[in-house]
């Protein structure tokens, strides 16, 4: 145990040792702004769980089958969740850290390592989650007037249900690491973005969450009925945990504890299991993961030119730029899950309008169609945004180490930041315009209402685009291990928040003329001067914010990076 | 070809370096020596152009590196002390990558790229991810890319810092035929029998201020030594600072 206790030393003295850091200023802001913004959603979610609970208990009979359907759904989310987030931590933990030479090399136990590596993932992959499950747990404590004994079981079957999902998903990336051909561990990730994406897809199905928009569909109020209060397994630890919740809940201890018992034997089992196959097959692993593995995709042999043939209408500094941006992107392992998960938004997003029933809407279809069309240009620029804070704004910290490569070249940092602008815009352009058209088709919006969305989109892409550069160059951080985690940084949220305004500003100055022109039509009039002068004037303001959304931003993140110090106090 | 005029580069409070005056001239190789945390990183990356001097200039080949900083570095090989490359390239692929951004043709690529890449023992891993190359190849190949584009001047941080016995061998011997052919070599270095070896002229930087220049019997006489190697020099005139 003191081993394990020394191998967690170096983390808690690192985070102890924070405030000796530089930067300490912008670390404290960073601080407090994601404090503020995650209270904020903390309480906002426990309003909203506290008012539904409240909402529920209002129906008889209904309402208590409505509040413990929503909690064993919940539990299997939150149980999803710490699983992924345990697979993700453990992977980086056992596998993929700096330090794991340095580890290894020391007169200790590979299960000692095992076990100080496990609960340093467990600590960072369930803390999170811990955190926002409470204002879910906590409103049906209050709701149901539940005693102290139901926080208690609360307490203790969170901490076995982390302890579960951790060890769970340490197992399962040991015996991945061990028995993926590829070898090199990075591949896991390919098959862990697989596997979410086809969960979140068949998830998605099964639910059929557009049924509970047309309870008449099912035979009878029984059958309904009988569908929300379908039970679960014995054997899953969610089960455990629900029951042992719901007997809490109403006062049964003896009941709440045996569930809760359940889930610690097998929290414990699990513990054993994990710690006994990290002794056979993590050494194996982590063998693997050091050394040289196939590739999915080998380079073209160099005597071949490839499809660097295709740029070859750029500049010679461009191509090179270039083509290093689009081969070190998709041989970047690490990007490809994210890219399968943008693939799974999308194809969630147009399902989603494919099913929507607008004509079951209290407003005339025709009306509803086109505004939900407006709208939707709103989400979609927001769509873009969030995939921008993932692969746009990293852009320039991906360069990372290498980046002296860039400073010593003799290109220009506009030229740099440019090629990076439109590496990206191009394929974002395409994602959004065809959300746009695609979700319009579904809606069979008006013509005018179709050249609209695809003209806003067109000019806000850009502007998007152009600030996640910009702002990845103002705010960039070449030191990180994962710069792809830069979006959380304090420049990440600067951009989020840049660009929500941007969205809400175009929408906003778009909504009153499109109105207008869209009444007109349906009521066959045709508009007034002032209507006319409205209809011009905002539009121009929206080319005019775009253009400036376009430009400004790398401009700045021009100044700012050709300002910056590489290497900074290495004085050599 | 290299004139260094009152370069200075401070830190906030820190002056990393002081006023430095130097000039280098065509085919010479000059040494920088110095200890730890003297400023020799700083100087040789405010001549590649990686950082911006708080005062004074660098001048290459009579282009200002402030005014016109791409035609400065297209004269330019510049070798860093870490070798941090982009690892999800190929060897092949970062030279063609380097030749693309210093403009060499096409034909002229495919004839050098063999070339050195056999010249560096890096040919049978040229189709190769550079992740999976060893410290010294990285550092072998960041050279090669460096002398790609057959440079006017080559700055060079701690060339030899994880090469084997033949390849630091290859290094000096290249050095040695670049300069003949009238290359610059501007080189920072800790393995004070290579500099002794290689370089025609040294400075002495310690403290951020050049403290000597010279050639090595110029050095010694400037430090009222008779007899003994640079070694012992570079210890007087560093007041026994640790040797870097």
């Amino acid at each position: 145990m003191r081993k394990i206790l020394t191998l967690l030393r170096p983390r808690f003295l690192s985070f102890k040792n924070r405030g000796i850091s530089r930067n300490l200023k912008g670390r404290k802001l960073r601080f407090f702004l994601f404090s503020a913004i995650g209270l904020a959603f903390w309480g906002g979610t426990f309003s909203i769980f506290y008012r539904v609970l409240t909402y529920f208990q209002g129906l008889e009979e209904f309402g208590d089958i409505l509040a413990y359907k929503l909690l064993s759904m919940a539990l299997i989310t939150f149980f999803f969740l710490l699983m992924f987030s345990g697979i993700l931590t453990s992977l980086s933990k056992l596998y993929l850290s700096r330090d794991l030479s340095l580890i290894h090399s020391m007169p200790v136990s590979r299960e000692k390592v095992f076990l100080s590596r496990w609960i340093e993932s467990t600590m960072d992959s369930s803390w999170m989650v811990l955190i926002y499950s409470l204002p879910f747990f906590l409103p049906y404590g209050i709701v149901y007037k539940a005693g102290a004994f139901y926080y208690a079981i609360l307490g203790a079957n969170l901490l076995s249900f982390c302890l579960i999902a951790s060890s769970l998903s340490a197992l399962i990336v040991m015996v991945a690491a061990v028995f993926l051909p590829a070898g090199r561990i990075r591949s896991v990730f390919i098959f862990l973005g697989l596997l979410l994406f086809l969960l979140l897809l068949i998830s998605f199905r099964l639910m059929r969450p557009e049924r509970f928009v047309h309870p008449e569909s099912f035979m009878t109020v029984m059958l309904y009925l009988r569908n929300l209060e379908s039970s679960h397994s014995p054997l899953l630890p969610t089960t455990w945990f629900f029951d042992s919740l719901r007997a809490g809940l109403s006062g049964g201890i003896g009941k709440a504890l045996f569930h809760s018992a359940l889930s610690w034997s097998c929290a414990i089992t699990m513990i054993f299991v994990a710690t006994w196959v990290s002794g056979v097959f993590y050494f194996k692993g982590l063998s693997k993961a050091q050394t040289l593995a196939g590739r999915f995709f080998a380079p073209f042999g160099f005597k071949k030119n490839g499809y660097d043939f295709l740029l070859n209408f750029l500049s010679s500094p461009v191509r090179a730029f270039a083509t290093k941006e689009i081969k070190t992107f998709f041989r970047d392992q690490t990007q490809w899950p994210q890219i399968f998960l943008v693939v799974a938004l999308i194809v969630i997003y147009l399902y989603n309008f494919s099913v929507l029933p607008v004509e079951k809407g209290p407003m005339k279809t025709e009306y509803l169609q086109n505004l939900l069309s407006f709208l939707n240009m709103g989400l979609a620029a927001f769509v873009l945004s969030a995939v921008s804070a993932r692969f746009v704004f990293p852009a320039v910290s991906l360069e990372g180490d290498a980046f002296w490569i860039v400073k010593s070249s003799p290109v220009s940092i506009r030229t740099f930041l440019w090629v990076k602008f439109f590496i990206y815009f191009l394929p974002l352009l395409f994602l959004t315009e065809l959300l746009i058209v695609v979700t319009n088709i579904l809606l069979h919006v008006t013509p005018f209402m179709m050249i609209i969305s695809v003209v806003t989109i067109f000019l806000m892409v850009p502007g998007i685009v152009s600030m996640g550069i910009g702002l990845g160059a103002i705010y960039p951080d070449f030191q990180s291990e994962n710069p792809a985690q830069s979006v959380t940084s304090l420049g990440g949220l600067i951009f989020m928040t840049l660009c929500i305004g941007f969205i809400a500003s175009v929408i906003v100055l778009e909504a009153g003329p499109v109105y207008h022109v869209f009444m007109t039509g349906i009521r066959g009039g045709s508009l007034t001067g002032i209507q006319w002068l409205w209809l011009v004037g905002s539009f121009s303001l929206v080319v005019a914010l775009c253009l400036m959304a376009a430009v400004i931003p790398i401009r700045l993140g021009e100044q700012r990076i050709s300002q910056y110090e590489l290497g900074g106090y290495n004085i050599g | 070809m290299i004139e260094l005029r009152n370069l200075t580069k401070r830190f906030g409070d820190i002056v990393a370096v002081h006023r430095l005056n130097l000039s280098v001239s065509e085919g010479e190789i000059f040494g920088f020596i110095g200890p730890n945390g003297a400023g020799k990183t700083t100087t040789l990356r405010m001549m590649g152009g990686v950082i911006a001097p708080t005062e004074g200039s660098v001048t290459i080949d009579g282009i200002n590196m402030a005014d016109d900083p791409e035609n400065a570095k297209k004269r330019i090989g510049f070798i860093p002390d870490r070798p941090f490359l982009y690892e999800k390239l190929t060897g092949m692929e970062f030279l063609r990558f380097t030749a693309d951004l210093y403009g060499v043709e096409e034909e002229l690529f495919d004839e050098r790229s063999e070339k050195i890449l056999r010249q560096f023992s890096l040919y049978h891993w040229a189709d190769e991810l550079i992740e999976s190359y060893s410290h010294g190849m990285k550092q072998r190949l960041i050279i090669s890319s460096a002398i790609l584009h057959d440079p006017k001047v080559i700055v060079v941080d701690e060339p030899m810092v994880g090469l084997d016995p033949a390849g630091i061998r290859m290094v000096k011997d290249l050095f040695r035929s670049l300069a003949k052919r009238g290359t610059t070599i501007f080189m920072s270095t800790h393995t004070l029998t290579v500099a002794e070896d290689v370089c025609g002229r040294m400075g002495v930087i310690h403290k951020g201020s050049l403290i000597a220049t010279g050639t090595i019997e110029e050095l010694r006489q400037g430090a009222q030594v008779q007899e003994g190697d640079l070694e012992e020099v570079f210890l007087i005139l560093t007041e026994g600072e640790s040797v870097p």
